[in-house]
């Protein structure tokens, strides 16, 4: 009981710490991961309110013993398909060499990455504010799309992946994650119930 | 003179002025404020003519040499942009230019150019950053079970795909509500239901059902979260088995016209062949069920059941129609 006890206090420091720190420099390197792992943390284990502070904690010293395994079975995505979005398409090459390369880094398969045709949306509206109907100025505004298939990849491995792609998402680009999870055919679809109620009009459940 | 004794008075308000000499003190006063920029003028040169009044201008400071000339080649660039961060000129010891060229000259150069702030830029993401980045991921990454590497077999052991999207954008507000949309996917051959029940599902279910892959999807939008619309469409997968494999007292009402699949026996193409054969006196003489029977039992006759299911059944194409000659120029003898 005491090892868990010390590990939640090393935790709490942590998050005071960094959370302390965390308005200054937005996403160093040191604090942003030590956020995050006490983020998982914080959804596994209740940590108490008020714990004394160990204000002689060292960082690396906390890093292996901060990652919890929880009982659940992880989900099981099939296909998680990143559709990203931009006015420029420079950006979205940028962006693209990035997530592939993040991808390639923690071992998960790119399946696809395609550029999906531009769409383009144009008006024409009068130049003048009174009159003057012959003169008119047209406007366009571009959508240059990106898509990247990622296949058969955990629920955890995604969970960091998409936190870490949408933390470091360009201003001006948007994002559209579609997952596809498997699961397995439920204990009450196995067997039609009616072989113990053979009542032909029982009103179904 | 009277002009300035009477802005004095409104200046000081409900003071009492008893005397001329305190008056002109007091106008002194009011009007040295006015006067001090030509004071303050003498020591730090003309002010902007613009208009502007009273307003300095400070001299800037001499700008020290950029931080660029002072990087070595080998440095940590993790260091120098470790967070997302503006373009600084003076930071990135690049000879980047960006911007139209002006006439007969090349794009602007980097110092001061607004073009290269006002795009979003990766410099905080080079391949060294990921990289580290990664590292520092990789204990929060899961593998996934090797045994399932092919689609056919994740087919096989988790048959249900259920489909849902998130949206990322900047805006007022972080919600979206298309994201609650779910679809459920469903292959049948992976459901335990025999024919009746089957062909009770699909009829339930209509529009829902492709064919081709056999993969019944059931979107549900009606719910207002993502959790409830994918209780919603798993409680709708449970019910549509358990009432499929129920069967009601008027299902038995079921006439030719409700059958899914074109099945000969007892169908009017049945009796034309018998009634054509009996004629042409094939089993020889007499009428009667057995006779009947005798013909159907005819390998022939079997050749022109199975030629006229396929022809209704699969529709018409080259090979079903081959087959039907075939089978109609042996059971007539052609």
């Amino acid at each position: 009981m005491a090892a868990p006890m010390a590990l939640r206090r090393q935790l709490c420091c942590l998050a005071r710490i960094f959370s302390g720190s965390s308005h200054s420099g937005p996403r160093a390197l040191g604090a942003c991961s030590a956020l995050r792992k006490c983020n998982i943390i914080r959804s596994h284990l209740p940590l108490p309110p008020s714990t004394s502070l160990h204000t002689a904690t060292v960082f690396s010293s906390a890093t292996p013993s901060s990652i919890t395994v929880t009982e659940e079975p992880d989900t099981l995505f099939q296909k998680v398909s990143v559709l990203v979005k931009a006015h420029d398409r420079a950006v979205l090459d940028s962006y693209e060499f990035f997530s592939t390369m993040a991808a390639k880094e923690l071992g998960i398969t790119v399946n696809k990455v395609y550029e999906p045709p531009k769409d383009t949306e144009r008006f024409t509206v009068l130049k003048s504010v009174h009159i003057f109907k012959k003169h008119r100025v047209q406007y366009e505004m571009r959508t240059h799309y990106r898509c990247i298939e990622l296949s058969h990849i955990t629920g955890s491995t995604a969970q960091v992946y998409l936190e870490y792609i949408q933390r470091n998402l360009p201003e001006g680009v948007a994002m559209a994650v579609t997952k596809t999870a498997m699961e397995k055919v439920p204990d009450h679809i196995l067997e039609p119930i009616w072989d113990d109620h053979p009542i032909a009009d029982k009103p179904s459940q | 003179m009277a002009s300035h004794t009477s802005k004095a008075f409104l200046s000081l308000g409900r003071i009492n002025i008893p005397r001329l000499g305190l008056q002109k003190t007091a106008s002194r006063v009011t009007y040295s404020t006015g006067l001090s920029v030509n004071s303050a003028n003498k020591k730090k040169g003309f002010p902007e003519r613009s208009g502007k009044g009273n307003f300095v201008k400070r001299p800037r400071r001499d700008e020290g040499e950029p931080r660029t000339k002072r990087m070595p080649v080998d440095q940590d660039w993790t260091a120098v942009y470790p967070a997302a961060a503006p373009f600084r000129s003076g930071s990135v010891p690049l000879p980047v230019r960006m911007g139209y060229p002006i006439k007969g000259g090349v794009p602007p150069e980097k110092r001061g150019n607004l073009e290269l702030i006002k795009i979003p830029n990766f410099l905080h993401l080079t391949p060294a950053a990921i990289k580290k980045h990664c590292e520092a991921l990789k204990p929060f990454c899961t593998e996934w079970p090797s045994a399932l590497d092919t689609d056919a077999k994740c087919d096989e052991h988790f048959p249900i795909k259920v489909e849902s999207t998130d949206y990322v954008s900047s805006g007022p507000s972080l919600r979206n509500p298309a994201a609650r949309v779910v679809q459920l996917k469903v292959k049948l051959s992976s459901l335990n239901l025999d024919d009746h029940a089957c062909k009770k599902l699909l009829k339930l279910v209509g529009e829902r059902y492709c064919k081709d892959t056999d993969i019944l999807s059931i979107t549900t939008d009606s719910c207002p979260t993502r959790q409830q619309n994918y209780d919603y469409a798993m409680y709708i997968l449970t019910a549509l088995y358990h009432e499929s494999w129920k069967t009601e007292a008027w299902e038995a009402e079921k006439t030719a016209a409700d059958m899914e699949e074109y099945s000969w026996e007892d169908s009017q193409s049945q009796r034309n062949i018998l009634d054509v054969l009996v004629r042409m006196k094939v089993a020889g003489e007499g009428e009667g069920e057995e006779v009947r029977e005798q013909l159907l039992g005819r390998s022939e006759v079997q050749e022109y059941k199975d030629s006229v299911t396929r022809l209704k059944n699969e529709g018409e194409s080259e090979s079903t129609m081959l087959q039907y000659k075939e089978a109609v120029k042996k059971v007539l003898n052609l």
